[in-house]
């Protein structure tokens, strides 16, 4: 079963993806936490799911899993339509929280897990050992969970959300609160997953993991997705390819064009589009002005710069 | 530094309203709760009235006399069937109302034996005593009809004295000593029978255990459904509910859980009240299981309830604690039913403890056979039943938002 969710995976791409949430609104009481949000998982694909506390991913997620009843819109798996609960078996979920039981063995989660999402017998066995091999502990097999380290807890918690060897993962904050050892580890597990066919949509706080770790972006707020797309596509479609230049000065210079300076005339600011054409003529013009650069830093346009300039809020506010 | 951690320990009391809950409403509850069960002045009930039957086989004006006084007393409820009319109903015979006792209908029946008047108006042989058939489990209801029987007897006897008076003076003092009136001057004897304990090693102690077991029972079944809501707290409740499990197969398994660690609880205990004190486990095996199982059950399906109705397990936990020791308190764990009023014991019966301790007794101390035991079962399990469906209903709560 698990080979032929990893073969469902493998197929080329449709028009149908492997996931796609339509115009999908959820309310509690006076509250709109998602307000026509809508998003699509290709298959095969990294996907990370961004956004200030309180967007809505983690309802967003809860409607996916079908853990929450959205009031309306349509969840598609594959191509299928999706109930409100249940007919879930192609998807993994990995929860925020370690939701293991600490006072049992790693390899005792797993099979109770493996039981849970229905194997049994040989299968359950192999899915134990492949799981253990796969996250490292194959040795610690025997160690109660509440002995693991932050970041052993989950690698299996991860685990045993794809013992089932799921062709669609969801992952909601799966690196929070472990140290980047323990994160490369994790994302290395992933990515063998990925390498395997499975079409990954987590939701994290680290920008440098959408940004290195994901195919694509999505940015959710206040309930709806306000932007998809590459990076590239995303800083493009926002801030644009410019880089910013912040040239620090030993003292005021007068008023230059095209370059904001503070209020002491000690910072300037350029946005530059060819660094290598336009930094010369620009140290050039700051010297004949009387002034004298003592520092120089050069911004590329980043996902952090995309996520404010849509938001207007950090990500963890 | 010392006024800081006192006052950070207030804050976090006065944060945490179970804490406050725990440290001044459960002992003002618990107290109120006992105070009901022992104080009848405060208007729930008067101290109950021991239901016994009378028998009179001796038919004599003294017997007859002597029974109706007893009769009249405000402490005594006489047996008054309804196919015998109104009024305080008088058996002929000793079998009926031996067998009310020995069923658990009264725990007393007063007899007073045949030739028992002769006897006291002879002087060659000892009187006959009065007897009262005991089902010692109430060891109240005994001393008090004892007393009564002591006290009335002394007046009937102490008017026909008054009667035959006359006579007496006329006669020597040696006279006096021989004649029948000089035994009016003594107590009457009374033999309590004990229909119950006689042949039995330690009886009272089953009773006990099985009232220390229901309380721990409830508080092991709670424990347990508590890991409901841990689940849902570290969200592995909704990794489950993405699993194949479903909320039914969840609540079932948590269930059949508490109600086997349950059964294996209470048979511990009494196996070691049959080690420690000689309490016949063996000899009712059959019943014992019948009760512990559906208790057990009854139990879990309680457990579950209070788990999906909490927050937390705080809370849980404190709700837990009331409950618990407010029904153990009422159903009779803690102090035997028959020394509360009949109101509060009314009230226990809405206690599924006074019906699962009902059952031991008619296990462990009437002997009765399974078949008695219908009106237990009956509601245990109906209360295991309801209990759980409502607990399916309100979990509907971590199903879907």
């Amino acid at each position: 079963m698990a080979e032929d969710m990893i073969e469902m995976a493998r197929t080329p791409a449709g028009a149908e993806g492997a996931l796609r949430v339509r115009e999908v609104v959820k309310r509690f009481g006076g509250t709109t936490a998602l307000d026509g949000a809508g998003l699509v998982l290709r298959r095969g694909e990294r996907l990370a799911l961004l956004g200030p506390n309180g967007a809505g991913k983690t309802t967003l997620v809860r409607c996916i899993c079908g853990l929450a009843t959205p009031d309306s819109g349509e969840i598609e798996m594959f191509g299928h339509l999706l109930p409100p609960s249940g007919g879930r078996e192609k998807l993994g979920f990995v929860p925020q929280e370690i939701a293991l039981y600490p006072d049992l063995t790693a390899r005792e989660n797993l099979e109770a897990f493996g039981r849970f999402n229905g194997l049994r017998g040989s299968r359950l066995d192999e899915s134990v050992m492949w799981a253990l091999g796969w996250t490292g502990l194959a040795d610690r097999s025997n160690h109660l969970i509440k002995t693991f380290s932050s970041g052993m807890k989950r690698r299996i918690n991860i685990a045993c959300g794809v013992l089932r060897r799921p062709p669609v993962l969801l992952l909601d904050e799966p690196t929070v609160g472990v140290d980047p050892q323990s994160r490369e580890r994790i994302f290395a597990m992933l990515e063998e997953l990925w390498r395997q066919g499975t079409s990954i949509l987590l939701t994290t706080h680290q920008l440098d993991e959408a940004e290195q770790r994901c195919d694509r972006i999505v940015i959710i707020d206040h309930g709806r997705v306000i932007a998809e797309g590459t990076l590239t596509e995303l800083i493009a479609e926002t801030v644009g390819v410019n880089r910013r230049v912040v040239f620090t000065l030993a003292g005021p210079v007068p008023k230059l064009d095209g370059l904001e300076a503070d209020d002491e005339r000690r910072e300037l600011v350029a946005e530059v589009g060819d660094v290598a054409l336009e930094l010369p003529e620009m140290l050039v013009r700051i010297r004949e002005a009387g002034g004298r650069v003592s520092d120089l830093e050069v911004h590329s346009p980043s996902l952090h710069s995309v996520f404010i300039h849509l938001t207007g809020r950090e990500l963890r506010e | 530094m010392i006024w800081t951690v006192v006052r950070v320990g207030l804050l976090r009391m006065w944060h945490g309203r179970t804490e406050i809950l725990l440290t001044f409403v459960v002992p003002i509850v618990f107290f109120t709760v006992f105070a009901f069960i022992f104080d009848e002045q405060i208007g729930l009930g008067k101290s109950p009235k021991v239901n016994l039957a009378l028998v009179d086989e001796d038919h004599t004006p003294l017997s007859r006399d002597l029974l109706s006084s007893l009769a009249e007393s405000e402490m005594l409820r006489v047996y008054s069937p309804a196919e015998h009319g109104a009024g305080p109903h008088i058996f002929n015979s000793v079998d009926p109302a031996e067998d009310l006792v020995l069923a658990g209908a009264l725990p007393l029946a007063v007899l007073v034996p045949d030739g028992w008047t002769d006897s006291l108006m002879t002087a060659e042989s000892e009187p006959i005593s009065l007897q009262l058939l005991a089902d010692s489990s109430d060891p109240v209801a005994t001393q008090v009809v004892t007393a009564l029987i002591r006290q009335t007897s002394g007046q009937v006897l102490a008017e026909l004295a008054r009667q035959q008076i006359a006579t007496v003076l006329s006669l020597s003092s040696d006279q006096f000593s021989a004649s029948a009136v000089a035994r009016f001057t003594k107590p009457v004897g009374i033999d309590v029978v004990d229909l119950f304990a006689a042949d039995k090693a330690n009886p009272v102690v089953s009773m006990y255990a099985a009232g220390i077991a229901v309380m721990f029972l409830l508080f092991g079944a709670v424990g347990n459904s508590g890991t409901l809501l841990e689940e849902e707290e570290n969200q592995t409740l909704d990794r489950l509910m993405c699993s194949e499990l479903s909320m039914t197969q969840l609540l079932a398994g948590k269930w059949l859980l508490m109600t086997v660690v349950g059964i294996v609880q209470v048979t511990v205990m009494f196996a070691w009240a049959q080690l420690a004190f000689g309490v016949d486990l063996l000899g009712h095996l059959p019943g014992f299981m019948v009760m512990t199982v559906v208790t057990a059950a009854a139990a879990g399906s309680f457990a579950l309830v209070l788990a999906t109705l909490c927050k937390n397990r705080v809370q849980l936990n404190a709700v837990a604690i009331i409950l618990i020791l407010c029904m153990s308190a009422l159903g009779g764990s803690m102090v035997p039913r028959y020394v509360m009023s009949e109101t509060m014991q009314e009230v226990g019966k809405l206690t599924f403890n006074a019906w699962a301790l009902d059952g031991y007794i008619k296990v462990f101390w009437r002997d009765l056979p399974l078949a008695d035991l219908a009106p237990e079962l009956t509601v245990l399990v109906a209360t295991a039943i309801v209990l759980f469906v409502v607990a399916r209903l309100t979990a509907r709560r971590w199903e879907r938002s």
